[in-house]
């Protein structure tokens, strides 16, 4: 891999990552450091003429099984730009009591399984992922949706912290389910969390947990499956757009979402989009949430929507996000 | 504060007519009927009401918690009595406490809005809440002539310091030195006329339901003695079994380091991606009677 210092794996637990994009004078950019451990995996890093590297964030198995931890930390340099991929959905695999075969299985430090709530489930497959983006760099989290399949237990956590200057776009999205096997919206848990600190001040924190209502039998109700709340739909997307390097792609969303007018309609669209200032209002961010009945309806209209991006990331980058 | 003043509370603040600005918001419903919805198998305003209270009580009833909390601490402070004190010393540690309470209520309040990334939804949230502070200090202040007998001056202590606490918060909210979101100043009201955490939270969640009934009535999907029925035998269960599962939950802003908290299991958060999207996109009706 392109690690220029020693790979500081010793330090790193299971599931573990970082990376570390530095910048030298305009547009040159180097891994000052990239590591990873089991099941964690960070590939084909590149670094393309105009200065914008691409990683792709991987796991063995091509998935995520229950308890599986996976920790990573990036940094971003001043005026670096680093584009983070995945090859195909996130799969997690149903939380299962067996260990991975090959059993590195988290001997971590006790301190984020301190609590007695995540005692309570500890085979909740948990990603957090901390970045750090310096003035002038930008980062875009484009990656492909997560799949929970059949009772599996998902916890994702993403936190950015920027200055002012900074640009990020962060897709968070999920499918629900393998839909081929008649799985639809059919896992036990999905919860995710994306939140934004500008120069040390929370400007946005999205939390959405998806979870079946565990109805209390005291209380008489009639069962409420998360596939009636979320029906029509099977694929639910989040985007979050900050900093100087989106004001266009921001201005033009917005320009076409006050173009909409809603009539009385029969039957829900086939997608739905909806976008909202973030609380900074003019010069900040947006956030944008898009539903549609297929994965790929949502896809290729997030195709179109972020269209714009392939100025700052090129033409080639922005293909393979959305190929 | 004894059963019988609890009571006649709890009498005032569930009045359909109080002037609570709640008769204009439906909360993403006139979107989601527009949108179609309305019209899916199985699609009832019992399931609307249902989805919908999941959600808004998963995130909302956090802030009104935390908000009691900061407020119910401010109204009975634990007094430090030092003999050796002058009254100059005591009152610096009132106005500490008016310094504190306020910080952590402006700060609450901030996490709130970052956390409501629906900008229809923010604006319903802060209109509503600055009605409710208007609706302390002009419907619950005393009128004229009805100060207090001079022989209960010292109980009426704490009713001055809660009357300047509210004054404070208002100030701030029209200042724009807070946002004065509904749950922050639901929290906040019911703290200061004394009502218990508990009854807070189930007002609350009845209230926002009881809305969203009285909304599905003016946009003709169920007729008043149809809502009344809801309200009698459908909406207990759901208001019941949601003040139950989110009352423990808290916004995580007063835990302090080492207290065991886990923000993913007892934090603030959002269950209904799908009402997030319809209420997001309440202005891009056509025509429309309500303001979210």
């Amino acid at each position: 891999m392109g690690s220029q210092n020693m790979p500081l794996i010793p330090n790193i637990h299971a599931g573990g990552g970082r990376i570390v994009l530095s910048s030298y004078g305009s547009s040159h950019a180097v891994f000052s450091e990239l590591s990873s451990t089991y099941p964690l995996k960070l590939l084909s890093p590149r670094i393309s003429p105009s200065g914008v590297a691409v990683v792709y964030i991987l796991s063995y198995g091509g998935g995520l099984v229950g308890g599986d931890q996976v920790n990573l930390s990036v940094d971003v340099d001043t005026g670096g730009v680093l584009v983070l991929l995945s090859q195909g959905s996130t799969k997690v695999f149903k939380t299962r009591p067996e260990e991975r075969l090959a059993s590195v299985r988290i001997k971590r430090p006790t301190e984020h399984m301190a609590t007695p709530a995540s005692m309570k489930s500890p085979l909740a497959t948990t990603q957090t992922l901390t970045f750090a983006v310096a003035a002038g760099g930008s980062l875009f989290l484009l990656p492909d949706p997560v799949t929970c399949f059949q009772a599996a237990s998902y916890r994702q956590i993403q936190t950015f912290h920027l200055s002012r200057t900074s640009s990020l776009v962060v897709l968070d999205w999920l499918t629900s389910g393998r839909k081929s096997l008649g799985e639809e919206w059919s896992f036990s848990k999905y919860y995710s969390a994306n939140e934004i600190w500008t120069d040390g001040k929370r400007v946005a924190k999205d939390v959405m947990v998806l979870v079946d209502d565990e109805v209390d039998p005291g209380a008489k109700l009639p069962p409420r499956s998360l596939r009636d709340k979320l029906a029509p739909y099977s694929c639910y997307a989040m985007v979050m757009l900050y900093g100087p390097l989106v004001q266009g792609a921001i201005r033009d969303m917005t320009a076409q979402y006050d173009q909409i007018s809603v009539l009385k309609s029969k039957v829900p669209a086939e997608m739905l989009w909806s976008l909202s200032p973030m609380t900074l209002g003019e010069g900040g961010g947006a956030i944008i949430r898009v539903a549609g009945s297929e994965t790929e309806v949502v896809k290729k209209w997030l195709e179109q929507a972020l269209l714009g991006l392939q100025e700052t990331i090129g033409t080639d980058v922005f293909r393979r996000a959305f190929a | 504060m004894n059963d019988e003043d609890e009571a006649y509370i709890l009498l005032l603040l569930s009045d359909s007519n109080l002037p609570t600005g709640s008769f204009v918001a439906s909360a993403g419903l006139e979107s989601y009927v527009k949108h179609g919805f309305a019209s899916l198998p199985g699609s009832t305003t019992t399931t609307f009401v249902r989805d919908n209270l999941a959600s808004y009580a998963r995130s909302a009833l956090p802030f009104v918690t935390d908000a009691h909390r900061i407020v119910s601490r401010f109204r009975s402070p634990t007094i430090i009595t030092d003999a050796g004190k002058g009254a100059e010393s005591g009152d610096r540690e009132t106005i500490d406490d008016l310094e504190w309470t306020t910080t952590k209520l402006a700060a609450l309040d901030d996490l709130y809005d970052t956390m409501t990334l629906n900008h229809i939804a923010r604006r319903a949230s802060k209109s509503q809440g600055v009605a409710l502070l208007t609706l302390f200090s002009k419907g619950f202040s005393r009128p004229s002539g009805f100060s207090v007998p001079s022989d209960a001056e010292t109980q009426n202590i704490p009713e001055l310091r809660i009357n300047g606490l509210l004054e404070h918060f208002k100030v701030m909210v029209r200042k724009e030195g807070t946002h004065g979101h509904l749950p922050t100043c639901w929290g906040v009201l019911t703290a200061a006329l004394g009502l218990s955490l508990e009854r807070s939270q189930y007002l609350h969640l009845f209230l926002h339901a009881r809305s969203l009934l009285s909304a599905s009535v003016r946009l003709n999907n169920i007729g008043p003695y149809g809502a009344q029925q809801l309200l009698v035998h459908a909406i207990r269960p759901l208001v019941a079994t949601e003040t139950n599962r989110c009352k423990d939950l808290r916004s995580g802003l007063l835990e302090v380091p080492g207290q065991e908290f886990d923000s993913t299991e007892q934090g603030p958060a959002n269950t209904w991606p799908l009402g997030e999207i319809l209420a997001a996109r309440h202005d891009l009706q056509h025509s429309r009677i309500f303001n979210s």
